[in-house]
């Protein structure tokens, strides 16, 4: 990792230090770019701004123990994180979940997919210069946020899932106001196409910008929307549909022309897409228990390693467990997509210019904590 | 030269655009009165059931104080390692009786493991939200609320536990009584026979 750039020999190139701090930046990212003029000659993220050692954490407390720091790993989809280490925790150990539980946390995740993909619509017009669309945007996220605190009493770092079930059983009114939002949801989405899609600002400067070819998606290990944006249909609720993700009907929504726009159109249809995953869990959300009956107090998964995916906001994020049979983990590696779609940004970034790197980068909707972890 | 026409015309009409939203939701609030500003501090929120702060412990009903037994689940459980329990055996008493319960808020992550691990099930969120402050100093005695009520309780719980103690007993003597009235008309039956 280059921290220093070397002065180059001709000295017709100049280096610019995009963050930490920087108003476009998301989170602490920094990316170290060589100009020439106006044209990047190279760019270079460097990260580790925001490390906490999460999985340095885990070898030093029990599986249970490891469970808030999940959601703080990726906070804007802290409910997604949280359940993925629930059901790897379950799948490691046998246990069984009730129904009503598995269909909550579908619900659940679905929500926070869609409040996470509304943060990152809202951000990225923030980027690119308009600030209107934000407000709208949060206001509709708000009322996930509101849905999702009368649940788990919680915003943002959820804690929501048990080994065996969730913590709290949902009511009528969070069944209601969960329907009441997806129509309203359902009349905002053609309103945002026609305020920012159909924006000649927006379309120029987003449409042909930053593509990334299937052939550098897989190279770097390009997932989730930027990935699907690049014509690949490649999600692993569908690929290896885990939870109940096999009961429903949804479509991948996918893009060829891998640019900006692409990625835009893809995330765009993937809140649609949740919203028609929440309206079959919801129609179908079974009576009985929350939790097994006999919950169990300890956990002492046998020796032995798993690996468990799942599709976050952002794509495809792994959980691996080695177990030695006691109480605390020897080793657990978080699979973060974040970081694999941030290492193409050199090669994705080199010829655009200053001006497009802030599209890109906003683009690909990189959060921070979950890259450093 | 038509195609900077047609530019000029698509840019307006994305700002036309905008500008309906715009007005539509100004319309929205200022005349059908749809504004959401909450005018804290004079009004409060309105917290959900199931919001989360702070740990307390549940005062029941039935012996108008808490039921913590010190039994550290929840101190080892803590991810955060922010909850600090000491506990005594209470002459005549079953149980043991916390003496010491302090949590520290500043390092408490609300994950509220120790809440589900609870044997006696007296932990419960509390719904404190403004608590902002000029230290660092978040060092929560919970037990404070409870001082006054131990000696009183633990009187009364010493009653209790005699009482259900002898009640035992009765039942005890009762039923070997019957025991050997049994005993003895069986063996008055074979004697019969």
């Amino acid at each position: 990792m280059t921290t220093e750039p070397e002065p180059t020999p001709d000295g017709d190139t100049y280096y610019l230090n995009m963050g930490p701090q920087h108003p476009s930046m998301h989170g602490v990212l920094r990316l170290l770019l060589e100009l020439r003029g106006e044209e990047i000659v190279s760019a270079e993220p460097i990260i580790g701004y925001a490390h906490r050692a999460h999985e340095k954490m885990a070898e030093n407390r029990n599986y249970l123990m490891f469970l808030p720091n999940t959601s703080r790993v990726d906070y804007l989809s802290g409910m997604i994180y949280n359940l993925a280490w629930c059901e790897a925790m379950e799948r490691l150990m046998a246990i069984e979940v009730p129904e009503r539980a598995l269909y909550i946390r579908t619900i659940a995740s679905e929500l926070n997919r869609i409040s996470s993909h509304l943060l990152w619509f809202g951000t990225f017009l923030l980027d690119l210069g308009g600030v209107t669309p934000f407000l709208y945007c949060f206001d509709d996220r708000e009322a996930i946020l509101d849905l999702l605190d009368s649940v788990t009493g919680s915003r943002l770092t959820y804690s929501y899932g048990r080994f065996g079930g969730v913590t709290m059983d949902v009511g009528e009114p969070f069944v209601s106001g969960t329907r009441a939002f997806l129509v309203r949801l359902r009349e905002r989405l053609p309103a945002y196409k026609r305020l920012v899609r159909d924006n000649v600002i927006f379309r120029e400067r987003c449409e042909g910008v930053g593509v990334i070819t299937p052939e550098v998606a897989f190279d770097y290990g390009v997932t989730g929307p930027c990935l699907r944006a690049s014509g690949v249909g490649f999600d692993v609720r569908r690929a290896e549909p885990y939870g109940i993700y096999d009961r429903f009907e949804f479509d991948v929504p996918t893009a060829t022309e891998g640019d900006c726009l692409a990625r835009f159109d893809v995330r765009v249809r993937e809140i649609e897409e949740s919203a028609r995953i929440i309206d079959q869990a919801l129609d179908g959300l079974p009576e009985g228990p929350i939790m097994p009956a006999k919950p169990k107090k300890r956990f002492k998964p046998p020796a032995g390693e798993l690996y468990y995916a799942v599709e976050s906001a952002r794509g495809h994020f792994g959980t691996w467990v080695v177990s030695d049979g006691s109480e605390i983990p020897v080793r657990v590696k978080l699979r973060t997509p974040s970081f694999s779609n941030l290492s193409s940004m050199p090669d994705v970034l080199r010829g655009t210019t200053v001006a497009d790197t802030i599209a890109i980068v906003g683009s690909i909707d990189v959060v921070l904590p979950e890259i450093d972890r | 030269m038509a195609g900077a026409l047609q530019k000029i015309a698509t840019g307006a009409r994305s700002l036309l655009t905008g500008l309906g939203m715009t007005m539509g939701e100004l319309w929205r609030t200022l005349v059908r009165r749809k504004a959401v500003t909450l005018q804290y501090p004079h009004e409060k929120p309105e917290l959900s059931a199931a919001y989360r702060s702070a740990i307390q412990l549940i005062r029941f009903e039935d012996t108008g104080t808490h039921d913590c037994v010190a039994c550290l689940a929840c101190q080892q459980i803590c991810p955060s390692f922010c909850i600090a329990i000491d506990g005594e055996k209470v002459e005549g008493l079953k149980k043991q009786r916390a003496t010491e319960f302090t949590m520290d808020f500043a390092l408490c992550s609300l994950c509220g493991l120790c809440i589900d691990v609870c044997p006696t099930t007296t932990l419960e969120y509390s719904k404190l939200y403004d608590q902002a402050g000029y230290t660092r100093d978040w060092e929560m005695d919970l037990l404070e609320p409870f001082r006054e009520d131990e000696e009183r309780f633990r009187e009364e719980q010493r009653a209790r536990e005699a009482e259900a103690a002898a009640e035992k007993a009765r039942a005890a003597e009762a039923a070997k009584a019957a025991k050997a009235a049994k005993a003895a008309a069986a063996a008055g039956g074979e004697g019969e026979a």
